[in-house]
């Protein structure tokens, strides 16, 4: 944290704030459709659930983004009433350190759309795990718990990973974030253009 | 004791380590009799009103229900096929029953557990606390309080861009389709406005002679007495002597069963 200008602490803090109301106005969400198919039915939007760390990893780009930024957005979502309370905080962790694992493979270098979907991928595979015991999965049939991986692996792609970089790329394209590293690199690719 | 008082930072662990001793605890007698006990520290001991806790709760007994009908239609092979309830007019192994039993109480236990730290902690102290005793960098934690400041203004924000559209000529989103389409027209210039105050604050604690250095002095201050250990001892012991009895008497039922 001590690399890390307060600049970009805030900003980050800033992000966390609001994802952690659209990951909470999300949950009813989640709701409706496990209402209608069953526990399975969060799967499909669990990528939501994982995104801020994806968006502040690309865009601050330095070790610990994911992780700390997803714990935020956690730790608002208890404050603004998420019923589950301070557990939540920890499911955030567990969330974050899947994500952080794939970029500290990478070095915290590369911010590829492949990595980042891997990263999206990665909280699901973390969450999926705490699941199992917390969530009680580990009770339901393999083939119907097989089935919830899958799903939440590929929604940790497509909403965390794709979703994550067509936001941030849009931001970085508003001029906003020209004295972080995405905008940097926008910066110059539009010298160099 | 008022619970109201304790420290945060212990009375979240202690909420935490109640949650992930529970996690272990599969048969539905534990949770129930837990629960209780917390409806009872939560009403009788943090003195919060009987009818705001129940408001607080209701939403989670709609989704323990859930829990209860997708575990017992859901459930993996039972050990014992041939012990079964009659239940709805169906037959269901008693296994599953129990399983699905448990597993919805202790949805209803991690709700009223949180609920019991929700309504009786002021969420800056909690923060603050988490920066005094658990060593959270004060960049960050002041970051964090920045940050829980921006949420009132960035709902101002939101009715400014609404108006900005308006003015502007699109119209008001009246299918669902075009509800989401709205909020994709919103997403971007509310994060682009939120990076912005963000920046500027930043820019305005350091000008203020903000380091971010753990060597500082505070004006509320938060320190661990004797009776917040009292109170993770005492939650935590009524847990165990829980487990311990279910134990004893041979009902008790952890993960290891199910797989």
């Amino acid at each position: 944290m001590n690399n890390w200008r307060l600049k970009e602490v805030i900003v980050m803090a800033a992000l966390s704030v609001v994802f952690g109301v659209v990951y909470l106005a999300f949950l009813p969400v989640g709701g409706v459709l496990v209402g209608f198919m069953g526990p399975i039915g969060y799967e499909p939007i669990f990528g939501i659930w994982f995104i801020v760390s994806i968006i502040t990893a690309y865009i601050i780009r330095k070790p610990g983004a994911a992780f700390v930024s997803e714990t935020i957005a956690a730790t608002i979502e208890v404050m603004l009433g998420n019923g589950l309370g301070p557990i939540i905080i920890l499911v955030g962790m567990i969330q974050g350190i899947g994500a952080e694992a794939v970029f500290a493979a990478t070095k915290w270098k590369k911010y590829t759309l492949g990595v980042l979907m891997l990263a999206g991928m990665g909280s699901a595979v973390t969450r999926f795990i705490w699941g199992m015991f917390q969530g009680g999965y580990i009770a339901y049939a393999p083939s119907y718990i097989l089935a919830m991986f899958v799903i939440r692996l590929i929604s940790g792609a497509l909403i965390a990973g794709w979703l994550g970089k067509v936001i941030s790329d849009a931001l970085a394209k508003t001029g906003v974030l020209s004295s972080f590293a995405l905008g940097k690199i926008y910066k110059q690719r539009k010298k160099a253009a | 004791m008022s619970i109201h008082n304790l420290n945060p930072s212990i009375k979240a662990i202690t909420i935490i380590l109640c949650v992930l001793l529970l996690t272990m605890v599969f048969d539905p007698i534990t949770p129930l009799v837990f629960i209780l006990w917390i409806f009872f520290v939560t009403i009788f001991v943090a003195k919060v009103r009987i009818k705001k806790f129940l408001l607080f709760l209701s939403p989670f007994l709609i989704f323990a229900v859930g829990m209860f009908w997708t575990n017992v239609a859901f459930a993996n092979e039972p050990i014992n096929p041939t012990d079964v309830v009659s239940l709805f007019g169906r037959n269901i192994p008693r296994e599953d029953i129990q399983t699905a039993l448990s597993l919805s109480l202790r949805i209803l236990t991690f709700a009223s557990l949180s609920l019991l730290f929700l309504l009786t902690t002021n969420i800056v102290h909690f923060i603050l606390s988490l920066m005094q005793q658990c060593k959270l960098p004060p960049k960050l934690a002041y970051g964090i309080l920045a940050g829980y400041r921006f949420l009132p203004m960035i709902k101002d924000e939101l009715v400014l861009i609404k108006s900005a559209h308006r003015v502007r000529g699109v119209n008001r989103a009246k299918t669902l389709k075009e509800k989401v389409r709205q909020y994709k027209r919103f997403i971007i210039p509310l994060l682009a406005s939120a990076i912005r105050k963000a920046e500027r604050t930043a820019v305005a604690m350091e000008s203020k002679g903000f380091t971010g250095s753990r060597d500082r002095t505070f004006y509320r201050q938060f320190k661990v007495t004797p009776k917040d250990w009292l109170f993770l001892i005492m939650m935590l012991s009524v847990l165990v002597t829980l487990i311990t009895i279910a134990w004893q008497v041979g009902y008790f039922r952890w993960y290891n069963g199910e797989i």
